[in-house]
């Protein structure tokens, strides 16, 4: 999946790369400000997330001139938070609208959501790590050739570990995760689902695939 | 206009009358005129004067009732002088122009404050803009390298952004003109969402999260009434006592509906607690904690009253605190956009 980016400020739209590129997103830009448009179309990604303040053309000119020759979603990212820009956009045709500064959580919730009901698409259909593989679309875990199928919150959990392979992902972050599909769980639901992950793991072969690491988080 | 008034202004000429009364009635007896002839000429000469005091106080009485008059019924009183009309007698016209352009003068200041105050609000507002994008630099950079040091500067980083927010606000507050928009909400989704947005500071605290009967509709603005949720969800935050747990409720009435928040909080002493929605008012919670700026809630009172929505504040020492939200189920208030 492939997402387009368009914003001047440098910092954020390198950041804003890493961390899509981190959960399995590609990422295209430019600088060419007076020709973005053709540029945008040319890469012809998946998803747009557009800035309104811009450098030449405002983003609702950039929204207005992509609408005329393509569908592609757009997001429309920005600063400004009241009521004209938001109804502006939408009338533009954007997909929709989130303001500065943005809960990471929200934004990739948002773009999920998105690409999810444009055409039914997920980031990518499976991901694979350490000989475990997590069907994103049936919730279905597979580890040599035995599979498990999991309930919503340890989906969830599972998918975050494996997005964040190699790091430790604190406690904190997996209740965060799991609150944005509005699942308000509290600390002590979380070692429960925690425990029956594990366990289902096991039965697959999966042993001591979750590691905890003491007082940080869990870490696969 | 009070007749005391009106004599008291008449008093030279009523005077100068009596003069002529006595001058002409002495020289009039020095002339041997009757008795008879005298007083008749007297009474004549008071008769007119009597006259001619009333004649003229009523149409005085008649101008200036018409003044006051058009004065009680308006709103914005400095604009008298472009409501009545030119007095046809010659004090009445004197005052009459000063008015004009005394208020004319007046109106003319006021203007000039309104583009002032008008101005500053603009930069305010592109200002915060301005000092968002940092603000997102800093808070991507930190969720890009997550560790315990970044972590410490999102903390930080979402303080600053609550801050700048509630400026925002309060310019937005401010303002004379109204930039609001009520719509229809659907209260589950609303209350769902302002959680997800404040959730890093919830699951920081170990919150654990209730929500009850929250299906119904109501009518608001859904920036402000986000803000207002905002600020209420990080007071339970910052006034809480372990086990945190914040609640959730609406409770649906014929005319209202009424969106209760809970905490088991520190609570609020009762003495403070009719001056919680004063602007400033920190009270002993806010000196004991140290973190209160006595805006907040003020803030949230004012913006909801714009709306026409109900607060109040409910609370045992100790035990917790309710905030209470009501919305009345008027379509009317659409209609207002």
């Amino acid at each position: 999946m492939k997402i387009y980016i368009v914003e001047d400020e440098l910092t954020i739209r390198s950041e804003l790369a890493k961390l899509l590129e981190s959960y399995g997103y590609s990422c295209a830009y430019s600088d060419d400000f007076p020709n973005i448009v053709e540029h945008i179309l040319k890469e012809a990604a998946d998803l747009i997330l557009l800035d309104i303040n811009l450098p030449f053309y405002d983003g609702y000119h950039v929204c207005r001139e992509i609408r005329k020759q393509s569908d592609t979603p757009i997001i429309i990212v920005t600063s400004r938070n009241n009521d004209m820009d938001e109804l502006m956009s939408m009338n533009l045709g954007a997909d929709d609208f989130i303001t500065k500064p943005y809960n990471t959580q929200i934004l990739l919730a948002r773009i999920a959501a998105v690409l999810k009901r444009i055409d039914g698409k997920n980031a990518a259909d499976t991901v694979s790590h350490n000989g475990l593989t997590l069907f994103l679309n049936k919730s279905v875990v597979r580890f040599q050739s035995m599979d498990a199928e999991l309930t919503k919150n340890e989906f969830r959990i599972l998918t975050h570990l494996i997005q964040n392979a190699g790091k430790i992902v604190s406690r904190e972050d997996l209740i965060e995760e799991l609150w944005q599909s509005d699942e308000f769980i509290d600390d002590n639901t979380l070692t429960v689902n925690i425990n029956r992950l594990r366990h289902k793991l096991e039965e697959i072969g999966a042993e001591q695939y979750i590691n905890t690491k003491r007082g940080q988080g869990y870490m696969i | 206009m009070k007749f005391e008034y009106y004599i008291k202004g008449k008093l030279a000429f009523l005077l100068s009358q009596t003069m002529v009364l006595f001058c002409f009635s002495f020289l009039l007896a020095l002339l041997d005129v009757q008795t008879y002839a005298i007083m008749l000429f007297s009474f004549l000469i008071l008769f007119i004067t009597v006259i001619v005091i009333i004649v003229e106080y009523t149409n005085h009485n008649k101008y200036y009732k018409e003044v006051y008059d058009a004065l009680y019924r308006m709103d914005k009183k400095h604009f008298i002088a472009h409501v009545i009309d030119e007095p046809d007698f010659g004090d009445g016209r004197v005052l009459y122009n000063v008015l004009h352009l005394a208020t004319k003068s007046m109106n003319d200041e006021i203007a000039r404050y309104q583009i002032l105050d008008e101005e500053y609000k603009e930069y305010i507002e592109t200002w915060i803009h301005e000092v968002k994008i940092p603000i997102s630099c800093i808070s991507l950079l930190c969720e890009n390298n997550k560790n315990e040091f970044s972590q410490s500067i999102m903390t930080e980083i979402n303080r600053i952004d609550s801050f700048v927010e509630q400026a925002l606000f309060y310019a937005r507050s401010t303002n004379l003109e109204k930039d609001y928009f009520i719509h229809t909400i659907q209260l589950d989704d609303f209350i769902r969402q302002a959680i997800k947005k404040h959730s890093k500071q919830l699951i920081h605290a170990h919150g654990e999260i209730k929500l009850d009967s929250l299906g119904v509709e109501i009518y608001s603005d859904s920036k402000w009434l986000d803000f207002i949720l905002g600020q209420i969800i990080s007071n339970s935050i910052k006034y809480r006592k372990d086990p945190f747990c914040l609640s959730f409720s609406a409770i649906e009435e014929t005319n209202r509906v009424c969106l209760s928040i809970c905490d088991n909080g520190i609570g609020i002493p009762s003495s403070d607690l009719s001056r919680i929605f004063d602007k400033g008012f920190t009270g002993e919670n806010g000196r004991k904690f140290a973190k209160s700026t006595g805006i907040g809630l003020y803030l949230c009172q004012k913006l909801c009253s714009k709306m026409h929505l109900g607060m109040e504040a409910f609370s045992v020492e100790g035990e917790g605190t309710t905030i209470q939200i009501i919305f009345p189920k008027d379509k009317s208030l659409l209609i207002e956009n």
